[in-house]
């Protein structure tokens, strides 16, 4: 009975996302047709359109499909883990840590892949900072946490804001495009993808533990949990998460917050079905919207964090009227 | 009403007939000196560039950030970056002319300055004529039009020969590759693209409705250039750009090895220089063409 309850809605996100994936890889520039998207991956097809599907479009689809399933996983574990609605993976200040690394090595010049390093960095010192400053001394909790993430995001905000304005002009277009998030320049899309499987893997056990945290703490405690070490263990998984999507894709908004609340209204607060469902729904609104980013002024592109916000402001409305009524 | 505009027509009129140093910026505003400039600010690299052309190097009492060519143009002393600039350093240094670019500087910020009444020559340079025009203006402002006019109408004569020569040449079409990550390239408003054209190419992405528009892979290969150029980074490094196309091997240009690297600093900034960019750029798709 359970496992039939949860199963149904992850079946359909699965093949929503499929047919989104199927979608992406037959538009761009010029459109594919279902013909030739087969014969391209049956080995066949011309030369030029197996380049555009096998070597473009497909590993950026995957890359959006791993970075939008990443961001709202790390979206769901961090309004778990703050207990706030407004939380998202950016809101310790993780992809600030990850831009000013980034920002730091375009500055110098650096080539892409040691950008994408540096940038894993940032988010990983951004990550320690606010771990090792909301641990110090005196009780913790998650309102401390927050706090510190918070107070830390708006100071790498302004450590970016620095950079940018002692940027010469000529280097600036690339830093943007970077802060705006782009999945354009991504590259292999497989550690991404395995990231995803291994937390998924990973939290699966913790599902009941989070449902009993989502709650409260204290009740949490009362029940059992081992609180502390279950929250700092989600808090350093979200954050490798989010490193991950940042690495590969810049820091793209939106996915991490919306799609956890879009699903809760749907299939409910049960983590053991709301993490790997936004996995699967996070994916698909990421897929989409780069599909769209490429070819709504196609052969011009937009930033796909614009799309992501356009898409799903008017559906989170509309589930949130429904619920409401 | 018909009054006040008569008299300021009048007041106009004798304003023009007392000073015969007047010249129309790109702001079509008629900028007039009483007496030749000798203390000029320059609020861009381009700026300082044109000037230093107009034979009033010697002039320039300080210039904006990365005002880099000629050599000696890096002594200057800085009132900022084009895009901020300090105000009151401009004002300090007591200019008689400040010479401001319509796309890089903030307007609203110069406009205080001509409040103050400090005339303020807007330049916005397109295309090759208005390359010329601007450094005509500027040495009539500064007192030097015949070294101005004699450098301008050297670069008339070379890019009319450029043009001659290659008037009639196979049309070869061109990517230009402005930036790699986001991928960049340029319309035809763009004065690079008017080079290509006059070296008798083809911009692929001429079209396109923005200046620099951002465009991805995919319409690159569907375009198939036949040669693609990039002028890389300014300080270079950019045959990296090029050699990333290699994994196309079905673009022409890979296959005809037409992937070219220009100097980064002749094709950047409207000014004169950009006849010898011209000239550059097109011994370079002469040689595509021959490739092909």
């Amino acid at each position: 009975m359970r496992s039939e309850g949860m199963g149904r809605p992850l079946v359909l996100l699965a093949l929503l996302c499929l047919a989104a994936v199927l979608a992406s890889v037959s538009v761009g520039s010029s459109t594919v047709s279902v013909g030739s998207l087969v014969s391209v991956l049956t080995g066949n097809g011309s030369e030029l359109e197996r380049t555009l599907i096998l070597e473009l479009r497909l590993p950026r689809t995957l890359s959006a499909l791993a970075t939008g399933g990443l961001l709202a996983v790390a979206g769901a574990l961090m309004q778990v883990l703050l207990r706030n609605p407004l939380a998202d993976p950016y809101v310790l200040g993780l992809s600030g840590g990850a831009a000013a690394g980034a920002l730091l090595a375009m500055l110098a010049g650096l080539a892409s892949v040691l950008v994408s390093g540096a940038a894993f960095a940032g988010a990983m010192v951004a990550t320690l900072l606010v771990f090792g400053l909301a641990h110090g001394r005196g009780s913790w909790t998650a309102s401390r946490l927050l706090l510190t993430g918070v107070v830390m995001a708006a100071g790498w905000g302004a450590l970016i804001t620095l950079l940018l304005a002692l940027t010469p002009t000529h280097k600036l277009p690339g830093m943007l495009y970077w802060l705006m998030g782009d999945i354009a320049y991504a590259g292999s899309p497989w550690p991404a993808l395995a990231v995803l499987v291994l937390a998924l893997l990973l939290v699966q056990p913790l599902g009941r533990s989070l449902n009993v945290l989502a709650r409260g703490s204290l009740q949490a405690a009362a029940l059992g949990v081992n609180v502390r070490p279950l929250e700092w263990a989600i808090y350093l998984l979200a954050s490798l998460i989010t490193a991950t999507a940042v690495t590969t894709a810049g820091s793209i908004g939106f996915v991490g917050l919306i799609v956890p609340h879009m699903l809760r209204f749907v299939v409910g607060n049960d983590q053991r079905l709301l993490l790997p469902a936004s996995a699967l729904a996070g994916g698909t609104l990421l897929v989409l919207a780069d599909a769209l980013a490429r070819t709504v002024i196609a052969p011009e592109q937009l930033p796909v964090g614009v799309i992501t916000a356009l898409i799903g402001v008017p559906v989170f409305l509309y589930l949130l009227n429904r619920r409401g009524a | 009403m018909i009054t006040v505009v008569a008299g300021l027509e009048v007041a106009l009129t004798m304003s023009v007939a007392a000073a015969d140093l007047c010249a129309i910026d790109a702001l079509d505003r008629n900028i007039c000196l009483p007496e030749p400039a000798e203390r000029v600010v320059s609020l861009s690299p381009g700026a300082t560039e044109l000037l230093f052309s107009a034979g009033a190097g010697a002039k320039l009492v300080a210039a904006s950030a990365w005002s880099d060519y000629p050599s000696q143009a890096s002594e200057l002393p800085r009132v900022g970056d084009s895009n901020r600039l300090d105000l009151e350093a401009i004002l300090s240094l007591a200019p008689d002319l400040v010479v401001a670019w319509v796309d890089g500087n903030p307007r609203s910020q110069l406009d205080k300055l001509s409040a103050l009444g400090l005339p303020v020559y807007w330049l916005a340079p397109r295309d090759f004529s208005d390359i010329a025009r601007a450094v005509e203006n500027l040495g009539q402002l500064t007192g030097t039009p015949e070294r101005a006019a004699g450098r301008v109408e050297q670069f008339r004569n070379g890019l009319a020969s450029l043009a001659r020569q290659y008037r009639g040449a196979r049309p070869v079409r061109v990517f230009f590759q402005i930036w790699d990550q986001p991928l960049m390239t340029i319309n035809r408003d763009e004065l690079i693209s008017k080079t290509i054209e006059l070296c008798g190419g083809r911009n692929v992405f001429g079209h396109l409705p923005r200046l620099v528009p951002r465009v991805s892979i995919e319409a690159v290969l569907e375009a198939n250039p036949e040669v693609i150029v990039t002028a890389g980074e300014a300080g270079g490094g950019s045959r990296q750009w090029l050699d990333d196309w290699k994994q196309f091997p079905q673009l022409t240009a890979v296959q005809a090895g037409n992937l070219f690297l220009e100097p980064p600093d002749l094709l950047a900034r409207a000014t004169l220089r950009t006849l010898e960019g011209a000239q550059h750029l097109c011994q370079t798709l002469e040689r595509a063409r021959n490739a092909l």
